[in-house]
C-alpha cells in the first residue's frame, strides 16, 4: 500500500526535538514506528547542551497538527547514563539510560496489541538527570517540608506568646521600676516599695536551704554510694518521684499540720522556711544523685585500693569531683523556693509585717505579695504589680541563669 | 596509730554512715508524714459519721452556710477535671510537636537557645501566671469572645497549658533521644524521609516515654494551685461551656483555710480535699513512673 501513497503527502511519522527556548524543531522523517525508533536511536548522545525533550509524532495524511497533550511520556538520560525506567506511566525516579536504550525499550513496547500511536498522536521523551527525584520522592519531600515546618510552628506557638507575655510585663512595669520601688520600703503596700518582701524571700531561701541542703546532698549520696539495688531503694526512689509530684497545696496543708500546729512553731518563718525545704528536697536528691553517678566508678576504686574507708573516698574523691552538679541542683532548688506561694500561704507569710524578722515571727515574701496586691488589696496602682511580678521573674531567671553559666563553666573544666 | 585513734575512727565512720542513712530514708519518711499529718486531721470528720458518699457525689459546695452547709466536692473534681483536661488538650500537641522539632529536626544554635529558654519557662513561679492571666489573658479573653468576666475555665485552660509545656517538652524530648540511632539509621536505609521516621519508627519505640511525659503534665496541672486560683474565677459549680468560672479543689484549699475556723468540720473537710488530692497525684506520679520503669526494663 505504500507505493500508492503519494511524494507529495506529508510523512507518517516525525521525529522532533523540543529545545529549551520552547520551540519544537523536525529532525527526520520516518515511514514506520521501527523506522523511527532506530532514528532515534541514531541521534547523537549529546554531552553539549542536550534537548529537552524529543517528540515522536505520528501525523495524519493531510496535515502535522497534533494533539496538545502526548499520549505518553517516559524519561531518558540523552547522556547515556542512567538506570532503568520501567513504569509505562513514567513515574519511575530512574531514566532510560541513553537513546538506544529508549528506542529498544519503546520497540519492546507492545501498547496493548494497538498501533503504537494512533493519527495525530505523539510520545514525549524527556531529558532527566540520573538521581533525580521522582514524583513518589518529590511528594515525600514536600511531606517532609511540611512535617518540618508544622513542627517548627508548634515550637513557635509555644514560645512566641511566652516571650511576647513576658516583654508585656517588662514593658508595664518600666514606670515602677527604680532604685526606690527596690531598695525602700514604703508604709503602705500602695504605693510601692518592695524591699520588705524581697528581704523575706532571702530570709525563706537560705533557711530552707540550710535545711534542705545537707539533707538532700546526703540522701543523694546515700541513693548514689550506699544502696543497693534491692526493693527498698526502689521504694525510697518512688517516694523521691512522689514527693516531687505532690502539689504544693498539700505541702502546705502538711506545714500547718506539722510545723504550726503539732511542732508549736506558729505561723512563722521557721515554719514555712521547713515547709519549702521538704517540698524543695526531690529536687536536690536528684540532681546530686545525678552527679554522683557521673563521676567514673575507676576513681572510687583507685581510691579504695589505697585503702581509704567508704567515707574517706566520698569525702575527698566523689564529692569534689560531683560538686558542680550539686551546686546546679541547689541553685534549681533557690529559684524554685523564691517562686513558691502557695506552701507559704497558711505557714508564715503575711500580707503586711515590719521589719525585723524573726524566726518565730510571720514574714513578708515577694511571691505572697504579689498575690496579695493582685487580689486581696484593692487600689494598687497597675504599674506597681507589674512591677513586682517582674523583680519577680528577673530574680528566678537571674538564679537560673548563675546555675546554666556555672554549670557550663565548670564542665568546661572538667578533667576526664 | 594507737589502738584508740583507730577505735575512734571506725566509730566516726559508723556515725557518718547512720548520717547518711537517715537522710537517705528521709523521702520515705516525708511522704508517710504528709500523708499522716493531713489524714490525721480529718480523722475526727469519721469519727462525727461524715457523709463520705455526699462528700464525693454532690455538686453543692456551701461550707459557710449558716443554716445548711454542704460539703459536695463534685463540683470541685469537675472543675480540676474540665481544667486539667482542656490544658492537655493544648499543651499535649503543641508539647509533643515541639519535643519531635527539638529532637528531630532543630539543630546547632537553634536547638540551644530553645532548650535553655523551654528550661527557663519552666521555672516562672506560679503566682507570676496566675497574675498573667488575672492582669493580661483575663481583658484579652473579655474583648475577643464578650465574656462577663475574663477569669474562666478558657483563662485558667490556657495558663495551666503554657505552664505544663516545658515538662512535656523537656520529658517527651529525652523519650525520643533514647531511642536508639540504630532505629533510625535502619529506617533511612529503607528510604524514609524524616517524618515517615517520626510517624512509623520514633512514636512507636518511644511511646511510653511520651505516656510518661503526658502523665507528669497532668500531675503538674492537677496539683497546679496559685495560677488556677488567680485565673478561674473561684466559682463552686459545674461548668457548662469555656467560658464559665471554675473553681478547682487545690484553689478551694488556698482560698478558703485562711478563713475556716479551726478544727471546725470545714477546715477538716479542706484537709480532706487534700487527701483526695494527695491521692490523685499519687496514682498519676506512680503510673508514670511504672511507664518509664517499663521502657527500662524493655531495652535490657
Amino acid at each position: 500500500m505504500r507505493d500508492d501513497v503519494p511524494n507529495n503527502t506529508p510523512p507518517k511519522y516525525l521525529l522532533a526535538a523540543e529545545t529549551a527556548e520552547g520551540a519544537v524543531i523536525t529532525l527526520g522523517s520516518a515511514d514506520s514506528w521501527e523506522e523511527l525508533l532506530d532514528l532515534l536511536a541514531g541521534q547523537p548522545e549529546n554531552d553539549g547542551v542536550p534537548p529537552m525533550a524529543y517528540r515522536l509524532i505520528r501525523t495524519a495524511e493531510t496535515e502535522a497538527a497534533v494533539k496538545k497533550k502526548p499520549r505518553r511520556e517516559y524519561f531518558a538520560n540523552f547522556r547515556g547514563a542512567g538506570g532503568a525506567g520501567r513504569e509505562d506511566d513514567g513515574t519511575e525516579s530512574a531514566p532510560w539510560w541513553g537513546l538506544d536504550h529508549a528506542a529498544a525499550n519503546l520497540a519492546a513496547r507492545r501498547f496493548d496489541d494497538l498501533p503504537p500511536l494512533a493519527v495525530r498522536e505523539w510520545i514525549r521523551i524527556r531529558h532527566k538527570e540520573p538521581f533525580t527525584p521522582g514524583a513518589l520522592e518529590r511528594r515525600k519531600r514536600i511531606k517532609e517540608a511540611v512535617a518540618e515546618y508544622v513542627f517548627l510552628a508548634m515550637t513557635a506557638a509555644l514560645v512566641i506568646p511566652i516571650v511576647a507575655i513576658l516583654a508585656y510585663l517588662v514593658v508595664k512595669a518600666w514606670p515602677a521600676l527604680s532604685f526606690s520601688f527596690i531598695f525602700q520600703n514604703s508604709e503602705d503596700s500602695q504605693a510601692g516599695g518592695i524591699w520588705a518582701p524581697l528581704v523575706g524571700t532571702f530570709f525563706l531561701v537560705w533557711i530552707s536551704l540550710i535545711i534542705s541542703a545537707p539533707i538532700g546532698v546526703l540522701a543523694g549520696v546515700y541513693l548514689n554510694e550506699y544502696a543497693r539495688d534491692n526493693w527498698f531503694t526502689r521504694l525510697i526512689n518512688l517516694a523521691v518521684v512522689n514527693l516531687a509530684g505532690v502539689p504544693s497545696i498539700v505541702h502546705a496543708l502538711f506545714g500547718v499540720g506539722a510545723f504550726v500546729l503539732a511542732a508549736g512553731m506558729g505561723q512563722s518563718l521557721l515554719a514555712a522556711s521547713c515547709t519549702v525545704a521538704i517540698m524543695t528536697l526531690p529536687v536536690i536528691i536528684a540532681s546530686t544523685r545525678e552527679a554522683l553517678a557521673a563521676v567514673p566508678m575507676a576513681f572510687r576504686e583507685a581510691c579504695w585500693n589505697l585503702g581509704a574507708t567508704r567515707w574517706q573516698t566520698i569525702r575527698t574523691l566523689v564529692l569534689p569531683n560531683s560538686i558542680s552538679g550539686i551546686l546546679t541542683g541547689v541553685i534549681l532548688q533557690v529559684s524554685r523556693a523564691a517562686g513558691e506561694t502557695a506552701p507559704i500561704l497558711f505557714t508564715g507569710a503575711a500580707l503586711f509585717t515590719s521589719f525585723p524578722y524573726h524566726l518565730d515571727q510571720p514574714f513578708m515574701a515577694l511571691s505572697m505579695h504579689l498575690y496579695a496586691i493582685c487580689t486581696q488589696l484593692q487600689g494598687v496602682s497597675d504599674s506597681v504589680q507589674y512591677g513586682t511580678a517582674v523583680v519577680l521573674i528577673g530574680l528566678v531567671l537571674a538564679v537560673n541563669g548563675l546555675s546554666i553559666g556555672l554549670r557550663v563553666y565548670l564542665r568546661s573544666r572538667k578533667k576526664w | 596509730m594507737t589502738d584508740g585513734w583507730r577505735l575512734f575512727k571506725r566509730a566516726a565512720e559508723w556515725l557518718i554512715e547512720a548520717v547518711v542513712r537517715l537522710c537517705g530514708w528521709s523521702a520515705i519518711l516525708f511522704i508517710f508524714a504528709i500523708f499522716f499529718f493531713i489524714f490525721h486531721k480529718t480523722w475526727p470528720l469519721f469519727a462525727e459519721g461524715f457523709d463520705l458518699r455526699e462528700f464525693l457525689t454532690s455538686a453543692r459546695w456551701q461550707p459557710t452556710s449558716t443554716v445548711h452547709p454542704c460539703y459536695g466536692i463534685l463540683a470541685l473534681l469537675v472543675g480540676t477535671l474540665a481544667v486539667t483536661g482542656l490544658a492537655m488538650a493544648l499543651a499535649v500537641p503543641l508539647g509533643l510537636g515541639a519535643a519531635v522539632y527539638l529532637s528531630e529536626f532543630a539543630g546547632g544554635k537553634t536547638k540551644e537557645i530553645l532548650k535553655i529558654v523551654i528550661e527557663l519557662l519552666a521555672t516562672v513561679p506560679s503566682v507570676v501566671w496566675g497574675f498573667i492571666g488575672y492582669m493580661v489573658l483575663g481583658p484579652i479573653i473579655i474583648a475577643v469572645t464578650g465574656a462577663p468576666v475574663g477569669v474562666n475555665l478558657l483563662n485558667g485552660g490556657i495558663i495551666l497549658a503554657l505552664m505544663s509545656v516545658p515538662v512535656i517538652v523537656s520529658v517527651g524530648e529525652d523519650a525520643l533521644k533514647a531511642v536508639p540511632d540504630s532505629y533510625r539509621e535502619a529506617a533511612l536505609a529503607l528510604g524514609a524521609s524524616r517524618w515517615e521516621i517520626v510517624y512509623r519508627v520514633l512514636f512507636p519505640a518511644a511511646k511510653s516515654g511520651l505516656l510518661a511525659a503526658v502523665l507528669l503534665g497532668v500531675g503538674r496541672a492537677i496539683g497546679e494551685t496559685m495560677a488556677v486560683l488567680m485565673a478561674t474565677g473561684h466559682a463552686a459549680q459545674i461548668p457548662h461551656s469555656l467560658l464559665d468560672p471554675i473553681c478547682t479543689l487545690t484553689a478551694t484549699i488556698a482560698a478558703e483555710l485562711g478563713e475556716a475556723p479551726r478544727d471546725g468540720t470545714h477546715y477538716r473537710v479542706l484537709f480532706l480535699i487534700g487527701v483526695v488530692l494527695f491521692v490523685i497525684t499519687f496514682i498519676v506520679n506512680l503510673t508514670a513512673d511504672l511507664v518509664v520503669k517499663g521502657i527500662r526494663t524493655e531495652k535490657e
